[in-house]
């Protein structure tokens, strides 16, 4: 097309200048004609070329608004990630503390905090019915004359072998921890006096076997003695917790190495 | 320019930049409820500092616990950087963790993965 456009300006051209067509009629109104259509032409050329660079300049707009999507998204999915672990980092941390503020840091067996805490808990079961418990409190005989006697180094070793020895083969719902000193406390559920008696009896013989290196080459024997109490529906804890150190007492007045009552 | 000073609190970092020798500095945990308040002047005094001066720029961190929009606020930062360094300057980033905490120097890994300028991570 633009070639026969071409071919036909060249013809009308050639015609204008053509010194028989000087005095035709139409000669003026053809070079009219002419320099309307050139103008035209040279818009039509301009709109083009405005529209063809809008086009690719949305174009790029919207290429760089896509780059600026991923770069976002990517972002998006890294302040994920990154804050996933800071949290996983927190979780961690807190379990940490947790276990820290539940353990006795020397024994390493539960504390009187948590103790206390099951103590209430399972006294509440209590009260809400179809649900006992037995609280034994066991307390290392003349511990005051291991220290005395062979230093605080042994009566430290002397409480993490007892813990250790106190604490294993209990049942899953059972909770031994340290009470404080040289005193330990089980918490029993479920099991009849008489039963608990048993358990803590056959404690009392493990305790016996025990012997603490004294860290001159010689071992030591010990002995505990235990008091229990059954938790009374009606009564507070800390009154159960009282009649099981009574009972300790008891045990330690009557020769010490034995259960009370 | 000004050099920034902002002492750090329960929830928020020190913070401090000095452009003489440009060198920023942050230490502790960032969880600001605003994040904007805290590092929005921190943000613009970096841009400042690039635009303003030719001397190479360095921040060094020891940053432990970050919440999300602070973690935000430092990819601002580090995007920041990545521009300069793209367009010629001198800038780098060094992270300090503490041996008994690696998992700090892996987020800090976490954080450098997108970048090209020089950025440390030094446990001690």
């Amino acid at each position: 097309m633009t070639q026969s456009y071409d071919e036909l300006q060249k013809r009308i051209e050639t015609l204008l200048v053509d010194p028989a067509n000087q005095d035709h009629p139409l000669a003026d109104a053809v070079k009219e004609l002419c320099r309307h259509l050139d103008e035209h032409m040279r818009r039509l050329e301009r709109i083009t070329m405005l529209s063809d660079s809008y086009q690719s300049m949305v174009l790029e707009r919207e290429t760089d608004l896509c780059n600026r999507f991923e770069h976002q998204l990517r972002r998006i999915g890294r302040i994920m990630r990154i804050s996933d672990r800071y949290q996983g980092m927190l979780r961690d941390a807190n379990l940490r503390l947790q276990e820290v503020s539940n353990l006795d840091p020397l024994t390493g067996v539960p504390n009187r905090r948590v103790l206390m805490t099951r103590l209430q808990e399972a006294s509440q079961l209590a009260a809400e019915g179809d649900f006992s418990f037995v609280v034994g409190m066991l307390d290392i005989d003349h511990f005051k004359a291991i220290n005395d006697h062979y230093g605080h180094q042994t009566g430290d070793r002397a409480l993490v072998t007892v813990a250790r020895s106190l604490c294993s083969d209990l049942r899953a719902t059972d909770l031994c921890g340290r009470w404080g000193g040289e005193e330990f406390l089980l918490l029993l559920p479920n099991v009849s006096p008489a039963d608990a008696r048993t358990i803590l009896e056959r404690k009392l013989a493990a305790i016996r076997g025990l012997q603490i290196d004294t860290g001159h080459g010689k071992t030591l024997n010990l002995t505990m003695s235990a008091g229990l109490a059954e938790h009374d529906v009606d009564e507070a804890i800390s009154s159960t917790i009282n009649r099981a150190d009574a009972a300790l007492y008891l045990a330690k007045r009557q020769g010490r190495d034995q259960v009370a009552p | 320019m000004t050099d920034l000073n902002i002492p750090g609190g329960q929830a928020t970092p020190d913070i401090v930049a000095d452009s003489t020798i440009g060198l920023m500095t942050m230490r502790g945990d960032s969880y600001p409820e605003n994040a904007l308040d805290l590092f929005g002047p921190v943000i613009s005094w970096v841009q400042d500092f690039l635009s303003s001066t030719d001397i190479p720029f360095r921040i060094e961190l020891e940053l432990l616990y970050l919440n999300t929009s602070s973690i935000r606020a430092m990819m601002d930062i580090f995007d920041i950087l990545e521009d300069a360094h793209g367009a010629g300057r001198q800038v780098a980033v060094i992270w300090y963790y503490h041996d008994d905490n690696q998992r700090v120097g892996e987020l800090a890994e976490e954080f450098r993965e997108d970048y090209t300028f020089l950025f440390d991570i030094v446990s001690r």
